[in-house]
């Protein structure tokens, strides 16, 4: 249990109270107490705020969960504080989060209410708050309880909400229901043909136009719809370049966690299903879904991505990664492609007739992070050859028809996705 | 924001912990008894270091040095300027209990300056009553029993000072 103990203060106070009348006392002399008058008040008043509650305190969250970029308030929980005057707060930095007041730190008169404190985490990924300390004063700053340590919270920081929108058709739908265009006729909203009436048909589809001018009863055809299914893979193999968090600098982690979350959400707002393979880091797969319950559970899985770990050092001995996509299926590869697996990835979807299309995620910035005894021109010059053979990568997946666009944000694959969903028309010989 | 990264109202609060001994030492020197150099060091020196450490030690040594400094001299009557250094004495106390509510990167709260402005005001009010009793009794012939109240206070001081210092005892938990 945690003590009350006298300030310094007050010590102070009334050290020199006493050193002041005892002074006055043996030297006669009354200058002393003229001095060390409104100290012997302080100490007095101080020493009749003694406390004798025994206060208990703890911090909770609004929000344990939220986007980056979004601010909820800590909030302490404070019992047995009826002697307290004085509540200050101080939490320690943590990376990415950010604090309002700055610096974390707070003090105020209880009557004025407790202090809370704004907190913006400003990265996607699990975020743990630093740890807080929290003390009490008595009146006349006579008693301090504390500080104490509070251990930091955690939370579950989700990427940022990105407003893209996309109006391409996915260039092979094989669903049942959805908002795409079909190559099948079915009961959907676009026109397809007219033709003579069959049985089956439905008597609303008769174009009686058409069939009082022909003297046959014609009926109206569309086209069905369908949903369609996205797999995005992840290459979280290594993160590239430096992250400053949602208003600074990207890292290729950040750009391919924020640019999967944009598209998912999309997919989802469209009825697709969407699946989630991340390829190093946990390796994490997640089966094929839709609806915002499951877009929940993606942007759950892309806020725990860490790059490395375990499955890096598998991608390093099995260089085949199985993704598990079916036919119909459209492959967003979201990669900084400096992993050989990960072309090898790309590849082999391609040759296989799956739409597959690469995002580029590598910031135009990034350099190799480098052991500090490493020869600089020599790091260079490497990090050099490693983007020459980087960009003869992707200019060999461009030429086995899988396209490679940078990620611009909104729009970013309208054009590609209009070029695939036409290829698609088109005979193709596959490679199973 | 200061380079150390400290707030204003921080800086300011250690500024006058720092000037509040300095203007007692002054104050003396304008009573004609004005300290020798290594008593003005002393003093600044302890009062710098205050200022870096409000909680510290040196609080009380820096205050008991210019108390001694008034104490040794020897004064006909208790001249006016002694209620200018008690100011300073407690204006310094009262800055460094605000710098010392929290770490120095933490800005002081307004409504607690305030609160310590009010107060700091009120118990400086027993310094020119305390100034005006000694100046009236002066000369009066020794009033009798007056060292039997001044053990008095001496022994109270001392045993609240007991009671501030001690644990807090366990309370019994009934059931």
């Amino acid at each position: 249990m945690t003590p009350w103990r006298p300030t310094a203060a007050l010590s102070r106070a009334l050290v020199v109270a006493g050193l002041g009348i005892g002074g006055a006392v043996l030297l006669g002399e009354p200058v002393g107490l003229v001095l060390v008058a409104p100290l012997i008040l302080c100490a007095a008043l101080g020493l009749a705020g003694r406390p004798t509650s025994t206060p208990t305190v703890s911090s909770e969250v609004d929000h344990v969960s939220l986007h980056e970029g979004q601010g909820t308030t800590s909030r302490l929980q404070v019992t047995g504080a009826d002697d307290a005057e004085q509540i200050t707060r101080a939490i320690a930095d943590a990376a990415y989060v950010a604090t309002h007041p700055a610096e974390g730190r707070v003090s105020r008169l209880l009557a004025e209410g407790l202090p809370d404190l704004e907190i913006s985490p400003r990265r996607w990924g699990r975020r743990v708050l630093g740890q807080e300390r929290v003390g009490f004063t008595t009146r006349w700053a006579g008693y301090r309880w504390g500080p104490v340590t509070l251990p930091g919270l955690q939370m579950q920081v989700l990427p940022g909400p990105t407003a893209y929108t996309s109006r391409a058709e996915t260039p092979q739908p094989k669903g049942l229901v959805g908002a795409h265009r079909s190559a099948r006729p079915g009961s959907g909203t676009e026109f397809a043909g007219i033709r003579e009436f069959q049985p089956g048909d439905r008597l609303r589809r008769i174009n009686w136009r058409i069939s009082s001018r022909t003297r046959r009863l014609h009926a109206t055809t569309t086209r069905a719809e369908e949903d369609a299914a996205i797999l995005l893979v992840i290459d979280a193999v290594a993160d590239h370049g430096r992250s400053g968090g949602v208003d600074g600098a990207a890292s290729s982690l950040d750009l391919t966690v924020r640019a999967a979350a944009a598209l998912a959400e999309n997919a989802v707002r469209r009825g697709d299903r969407v699946g989630l393979r991340v390829v190093g880091g946990s390796g994490r797969q997640l089966r094929f879904g839709s609806g915002w319950v499951h877009l929940r559970r993606l942007l759950l899985a892309l806020s725990a991505i860490q790059s490395g770990g375990e499955g890096h050092r598998a991608l390093a001995t099995h260089a085949r990664v199985p993704l598990r996509a079916t036919e119909g299926t459209t492959v967003v590869l979201l990669t900084p492609m400096l992993t050989e697996a990960i072309a090898t990835v790309a590849a082999s979807t391609a040759r296989r007739g799956l739409p597959t299309l690469v995002i580029d995620t590598l910031p135009p910035d990034a350099e190799p992070a480098l052991p500090d005894d490493t020869d600089p021109d020599l790091a260079d010059l490497a990090w050099r050859m490693r983007k020459v053979e980087r960009e003869q990568v992707l200019a060999g997946l461009s030429g086995l028809g899988c396209p490679v666009v940078a990620w611009r944000g909104p729009g970013t694959l309208d054009d590609v996705l209009h070029r695939l969903a036409r290829r698609a028309q088109l005979p193709q010989v596959r490679i199973r | 924001m200061s380079s150390l990264g400290w707030p204003l109202s921080q800086l300011m609060a250690r500024l006058l912990v720092l000037l509040g001994p300095v203007v007692g030492l002054v104050a003396a020197a304008a009573a004609d008894v004005p300290p020798p150099g290594w008593v003005t060091a002393l003093v600044v020196v302890l009062a710098v270091g205050w200022a870096f450490m409000p909680e510290s030690l040196l609080g009380t040594m820096c205050l008991a040095v210019v108390l001694a400094w008034w104490g040794i001299a020897d004064f006909t009557e208790v001249p006016a300027e002694a209620l200018v250094a008690a100011l300073g004495l407690l204006v310094a106390h009262v800055a460094a209990v605000l710098a010392a509510y929290g770490p120095p990167e933490m800005a002081i709260d307004t409504p607690t300056v305030r609160l310590w402005l009010t107060r700091g005001a009120a118990v400086f009010v027993t310094a020119p009553i305390v100034w005006m009793l000694a100046v009236l009794m002066r000369g009066q012939p020794e009033p009798p029993g007056v060292w039997i109240a001044a053990m008095v206070a001496v022994v109270v001081a001392s045993l609240m000072a007991t009671v501030a210092f001690a644990p807090p005892q366990e309370r019994a938990v009934d059931g």
